[in-house]
């Protein structure tokens, strides 16, 4: 059974890498390792902060890569005029959810870096939407911008503290808990009643722009709703926009990411699967000048999605005995392989082995028993 | 179908008593019944009982839709999930006791008793006060009193027990109450099926809070 839901995620990061290579995005691979400095320096960013290390043998400290768009983003080229976009299929390491222990996964992703417009971001949604679509069945694809709260936060004047203790109670919905945030932090009541309502602000796309419109208070608010439109009106067009929704409580860290954000959900899986956005901060903080957009799929959240669960080990048990001609033995198997079933041979039935069908060879052919 | 993560014991009948006020009543529920999954017949909601520890994991991992959980453990585990609702009743705060008349030596590293490490540890780091923790899974009070510990962290009610034990409260460290939290997925995925319960405890949740 395992090895079925290996071979469908074979199948899927295929048919992910056929789909991105179509589109000129070039594979980056990279090293298992990279400097330790280059995680510590931007801890925040990562999914985990725990991260394997070692010492090489010229004394520096050496990570087991825990992510890969840092290392996308070191390499890039620092000119603003140019553009890149690359994709990866690679294995970081990191703490797994429940244990406290380090595990590997497999993460696949897309990034454009260069100079980013506003076709390669609805370039990157699309792949974005296209990569959930492709696991199979029900998904939705959240999308947020950053510069809505932002720039709500920012009109009310509050300090980088003040942001970072709301955004963590927005992000959790807890409005309650943000109301009475709101009120210790003695915000004047015109921004107090809009921030307020940032934790429950998301649902259908046009019904929450319409909402949002209403608490838009100053130009980088109205810049990230128009982004929005262009982008939703854009994927309507092209009939891929019944999956999004817009979620404006969620909000990635304020260190790295800009503009729009989004994360995706598959039926079956119980955590974001998909995660991504506009990260131009990032690439600043690597001296880079250009910006940049992407996103990572989360191959072992879909494990659970990918798995195949069945009730038989094989559709044939072909029973044969010792004495048999073993060339036609072999012939009448292949041959039921061949038309597409799953049969395992042996001479005597396999403790526990469960087959939709057992036959046994008489004489020439396989015959059905019941 | 609604899967409700409850916490077995007096919250969990407390909350299953709103629940069924609101019209997610389960009759299997009020019978004396061993079984720890619960289905109404209509189909609507099943009802889980676990540990009260338990339910925001049930919750994170999508086992569960909804649970209901005291901020308590919410902190502790720091897990994944929405928190969506105070309820409001089940209230109590987190504190620092120590015996009556108790004097701290900032020489030493204080060592605090509770169940809680995690709560305990990130708030003597917020203090940048050097601790020792010694975890406990019960009767975190007597620890001062044998000289386990210098001071314990746990949940206060009434103070009642602090009381008997000659402790009392130095600090609080937050307010606990218990908190509908949602599992992100179904939020997306069972939405029509969530919204509607969210709006059915919410005015009991206004109203919890000033009891």
């Amino acid at each position: 059974m395992e090895q079925r839901t290996e071979a469908r995620r074979e199948q899927l990061t295929s048919r992910l890498r056929g789909l991105y290579e179509s589109l000129g995005y070039t594979r980056f691979s990279m090293r298992r390792f990279e400097e330790y400095a280059l995680y510590l320096e931007n801890k925040s960013f990562l999914k985990s902060e725990s991260v394997l290390t070692f010492t090489n043998p010229d004394g520096k400290l050496m990570a087991l890569k825990p992510d890969v768009t840092l290392s996308i983003v070191k390499h890039a080229r620092s000119e603003r005029d140019t553009l890149e976009k690359v994709y990866y299929k690679e294995s970081v390491y990191r703490l797994a959810p429940t244990a406290r222990e380090f595990v590997e996964i497999d993460q696949m992703g897309v990034e454009a870096l260069g100079a980013i417009d506003s076709y390669t971001v609805a370039e990157i949604m699309r792949l974005a939407i296209e990569s959930l679509r492709a696991v199979g069945g029900e998904y939705v694809l959240d999308i947020s911008h950053m510069g809505f709260a932002l720039g709500l936060m920012e009109a009310a004047g509050l300090s980088p503290e003040q942001k970072e203790r709301l955004f963590t109670l927005i992000r959790q919905k807890n409005a309650h808990e943000l109301a009475e945030a709101i009120v210790q932090e003695r915000i004047a009541p015109f921004y107090a009643e809009r921030i307020a309502k940032l934790a429950g602000l998301s649902g259908a796309f046009p019904e929450t722009l319409a909402r949002a419109e209403k608490l838009a208070v100053s130009d980088e608010m109205e810049q990230a709703l128009s982004e929005l439109r262009s982008l939703y009106s854009l994927l309507t067009a092209v009939g891929l926009a019944d999956c999004l929704q817009l979620d404006f409580s969620m909000l990635n860290d304020l260190n790295y990411y800009n503009g729009i954000v989004f994360q995706g959900y598959v039926q079956g899986a119980p955590r974001v699967v998909l995660s991504g956005g506009r990260y131009d901060h990032l690439m600043h903080r690597f001296g880079k000048q250009g910006e940049a957009i992407g996103f990572a799929l989360y191959l072992d959240e879909l494990t659970r999605v990918l798995a195949e669960h069945r009730a038989w080990d094989a559709d044939v048990l072909a029973l044969y005995q010792p004495g048999d001609a073993l060339s036609k033995v072999q012939a009448a198997v292949f041959g039921m392989a061949a038309q597409g079933l799953r049969v395992f041979a042996a001479s005597a039935h396999p403790k526990d082995f469960r087959a939709a069908k057992t036959v046994v060879f008489r004489g020439d052919t396989f015959e059905e028993v019941r | 179908m609604l899967n409700i993560a409850l916490p077995k014991g007096r919250l969990g009948d407390k909350v299953y008593r709103l629940f069924s006020a609101c019209g997610y009543d389960c009759s299997a529920m009020e019978t004396d019944d061993r079984r720890l999954v619960l289905a109404d017949e209509g189909g609507k909601v099943q009802y889980l009982l676990v540990k009260p520890s338990d339910v925001a994991i049930y919750v994170e991992h999508g086992a569960a839709d909804v649970g209901v959980v005291g901020k308590d453990v919410l902190v502790e585990g720091g897990n994944d999930v929405y928190e969506l609702l105070d309820l409001g009743f089940g209230a109590c705060r987190m504190c620092v006791a120590a015996p009556v008349g108790f004097r701290e030596d900032l020489a030493a590293p204080l060592r605090v008793a509770t169940k809680y490490p995690g709560i305990a540890k990130r708030y003597y780091a917020g203090k940048s006060r050097e601790i020792e923790i010694i975890k406990l899974n019960g009767s975190i009070e007597l620890a001062p009193i044998l000289g386990l510990s210098d001071v314990i962290v746990d949940i206060v009610e009434t103070g009642s027990t602090l009381v008997q034990n000659h402790l009392e409260v130095i600090e609080t460290i937050l307010p606990i109450s218990a908190r509908l939290i949602v599992n992100k997925a179904a939020l997306r995925f069972k939405a029509e099926e969530i919204r509607p319960l969210l709006a059915a405890l919410q005015k009991p949740a206004a109203e919890g809070e000033k009891v």
